[in-house]
């Protein structure tokens, strides 16, 4: 079977600055990591991996990400995870995609590569949107499952996923070819190993432009993204709240005069 | 003096009873000083009443050294400056000045901005400096970088009179085993020093002393009873260019001990030993408490685990080494599908989360057995030897271990042949048997020429250890050296003996 799992290389702290002249994220002199929840569908690529290639299905993962030339680093340490090969898609021509652009690309890379099955996170943690991967299925025209939390069961044909929904769970049937999106519960990611990280130092990624992906200039970058980032602002700090000090019988009572007054209590 | 600087104690001062040894005491009052003058200030008008001064910094210390006898406590947390990172053109390196009561990991930020490395590495880094000065801390890398007192250049100290003293290195040296110090004040303490000989390996069981002996390194790992430590002067070096750790899992135990060997030649900053009890504690309390979700999943065919870090110019040059390294892991029964590797600092916090949530796991199961047995506690030994019996002691420990059926751990710093042995009763039966069963260690260790406490101090738990290590003649010369600078014992009694 072959796999894909798409990843984004974001900020790796939670202190992020907005360039307030182009509302984009500074990314210039900022750590940076895989989207967390990404590593869950990585390991989730690799245990499909692992599991299939046991049942007698030799099968393969290839990372792709969409991002800048640096975005190569965080396609090296997904291959010390247990990734076999990467895709660097990186084109000026995509600066300035949105989430509909985005997966369009990533699309684009799918259906040149045709894996059976393409596992991303369910959103990142930058811009929370959690678009991507149902998008890369739309544009792929593969099926598609969201919020995954178990493969119950997987074949040549189908899997059987354990769907996570505000109500509970929700089981279903996909038809391979197909997209998830996967939820923290799904698995524990691995710890890189020596192995992997040697495999990653090696490897060699490749890299495809617009033109490799057949991936019109209308339809990339500004020009394809119907959505526009108007203004980003930051939110003001929130003040600090009220705070007592003291013997803890008095303390105690002078809060639930407050919360009575407030008629919390 | 401030009015409040001394205050009686209430109950919102409960925590300061008690330290991470969870040992509870006594006191009357406490004072939380800003400057050396208030320490002064304080300590005269202590002694005036004839009490006693317990000092705390962040009491993350385990053999009670921080809980009260009664009397007064004297807690520097509040004294915690940081002066500025300076260049010592003599040597190269930097130095930086600070306060007693600043934490390690508030000196590491003080650091951080720079290319500029202090090496001393507690597992607690929320530890006060002017702790880990009192008792000589060591951590993981000790095995390279030597403990907390190969860094300190120079410090200040409050006799128990009020009168202050300024240590420098290379400034005053005892003749012999004769020391002889002026204080600022103009008074002469002089005498002689224990006539001892310390173990050949890593301790920190009482007054550190040596022929011609730098007299700063006699305040270092005095426990708090020569004197009150009000400023620290730290040496800091560049910090490595490259670092890279690797935590490696093998079959047995035998695999263990024969890799660390292989890697004592290798350039290793610290090497570091857990066993098939350490990683089965973790496998069971990661399903159990949410707070241990976060530590690495540990297959079932991991047994024990050996962790080592280097650190080094460039990348390359680690690389090879740890290649070697996987070369001699590999013939033992490692893989390198099965061996961590990080080389950044992120891909680090796994390695560090596992290596600190064996005690932490500890301490949680003895809280929660505290609930239905209040006086057990958790016996950890802390007892190193010499190179050529450390498969000696591990036989001992396993052998002990499995004869009384007591539920334990045993990790820590194997590199300098120095075990943490933790025991978990889960009654006061086997808190008896566990204890018995620690001093007959100790007893055979001491025999082999180790040290009963090579880490974590003596403080008033280990005191027996101090008896078993020197004897009567050598805790007299200790009392005696004591009372050269604090002849009415008002600093810290109970500490050490």
């Amino acid at each position: 079977m072959k796999i894909c799992c798409c990843i984004k290389q974001v900020p790796g702290t939670t202190e992020v600055k907005i360039n307030p002249e182009t509302n984009t994220l500074v990314r210039e002199g900022v750590e940076t990591q895989i989207n967390p929840f990404d590593l869950y569908a990585l390991e989730e690529a690799v245990r499909v991996k692992e599991r299939m290639t046991a049942a007698g299905d030799p099968s393969t993962v290839t990372v792709i990400s969409m991002g800048p030339p640096q975005a190569e680093d965080a396609l090296r340490e997904a291959i010390s995870l247990g990734a076999d090969d990467a895709i660097l898609l990186s084109d000026r021509a995509f600066a300035g995609s949105d989430t509909w652009c985005t997966s369009y690309v990533l699309a684009m890379a799918v259906k040149k590569l045709q894996p059976e099955l393409v596992i991303c996170g369910m959103q990142a943690i930058d811009g929370d949107t959690g678009q991507v991967g149902p998008g890369i299925a739309i544009h792929a025209n593969y099926a598609q499952a969201s919020y995954v939390a178990e493969i119950q069961e997987i074949d040549a044909k189908k899997l059987a996923a354990k769907r996570l929904i505000e109500e509970g769970y929700e089981f279903c049937e996909v038809k391979l070819p197909a997209v998830l999106t996967v939820v923290k519960e799904i698995n524990e990611p691995r710890t890189p190993s020596l192995r992997g990280k040697m495999a990653a130092k090696k490897a060699e990624i490749i890299k495809w432009g617009a033109a490799e992906i057949e991936a019109p200039a209308e339809k990339v970058g500004l020009l394809g993204s119907p959505t526009q980032v108007v203004k980003i602002m930051t939110p003001p700090c929130r003040e600090g709240g009220e705070k007592y000090e003291g013997e803890t019988s008095i303390i105690v009572e002078k809060l639930f005069d407050v919360l009575s007054c407030m008629e919390v209590v | 003096m401030p009015e409040n600087l001394i205050q009686n104690i209430t109950n919102n001062h409960t925590d300061y009873l008690s330290d991470e040894s969870r040992r509870f005491g006594t006191a009357r009052s406490i004072s939380f000083p800003k400057s050396e003058a208030e320490v002064i200030q304080v300590i005269k008008d202590i002694r005036s009443q004839g009490e006693t001064i317990t000092t705390q910094g962040a009491r993350t210390g385990i053999v009670a050294g921080a809980v009260p006898f009664g009397g007064h406590i004297l807690n520097l947390s509040q004294m915690n400056a940081i002066g500025e990172i300076t260049p010592d053109e003599a040597s190269g390196e930097h130095r930086i000045t600070v306060e007693p009561g600043a934490t390690l990991d508030e000196i590491r930020a003080k650091i951080a901005p720079t290319s500029l490395f202090f090496p001393p590495d507690p597992t607690e880094t929320t530890a006060t400096i002017g702790g880990m000065t009192a008792c000589n801390a060591s951590g993981a890398k000790t095995y390279f970088y030597g403990s907390t007192r190969n860094w300190i250049t120079s410090l200040r100290a409050v006799l128990a009179d009020g009168d202050t003293l300024t240590l420098k290195r290379g400034e005053n040296f005892a003749q012999g085993r004769h020391f002889s110090l002026t204080t600022e004040q103009g008074q002469t303490i002089a005498g002689p020093l224990p006539s001892y000989e310390q173990p050949k390996v890593k301790t920190a069981a009482g007054y550190y002393v040596a022929d011609n002996m730098d007299i700063i390194d006699l305040f270092i790992g005095m426990e708090g009873t020569l004197g009150v430590i009000t400023e620290i002067e730290l040496r800091l070096i560049p910090r490595p260019k490259s670092i890279q750790a690797l935590t490696v899992f093998l079959p047995n135990e035998d695999s263990a001990i024969k890799l660390v060997r292989a890697l004592r030649g290798e350039g290793s900053v610290a090497i570091e030993f857990f066993n098939s009890d350490a990683l089965d504690l973790l496998r069971h309390i990661k399903t159990e408490s949410s707070a241990f979700e976060n530590i690495p999943a540990l297959k079932d065919s991991f047994n024990t685990a050996i962790y080592t870090e280097f650190h080094g110019e460039s990348d390359d040059d680690l690389e090879a080494a740890v290649m070697r390294v996987m070369e001699a892991a590999t013939a033992l029964g490692g893989s390198d599908e099965d061996t961590w590797y990080a080389t950044t600092d992120r891909e680090m916090e796994p390695l560090k989360a596992f290596r600190h949530a064996i005690p932490e796991a500890v301490n949680l199961i003895i809280a929660e057995r505290k609930k239905t047995c209040p006086e057990i506690t958790k016996l950890g030994t802390d007892m190193a030897v010499l190179d050529d019996q450390l498969e000696t002691s591990l036989a001992m420990y396993d052998h002990g271990l499995q004869q009384s059926g007591l539920q334990s751990v045993i990790f820590g710093h194997i590199g300098n042949n120095h075990l943490h042995v933790n025991i978990l009763p889960r009654s006061m039966e086997e808190y008896e048997q566990g204890k018995a069963l620690y001093l007959s260690w100790a007893q055979l260790i001491v025999a082999l020429g180790g040290s009963a406490s090579a880490e974590h101090g003596i403080g008033k738990i280990k005191a027996p250890f101090l008896q078993l290590m020197y004897g009567d003649k050598g805790i007299a010369q200790m009392r005696a050296l004591r009372k050269l600078f604090d002849p009415k014992t008002t600093l810290n009694p109970g500490n050490l003996f």
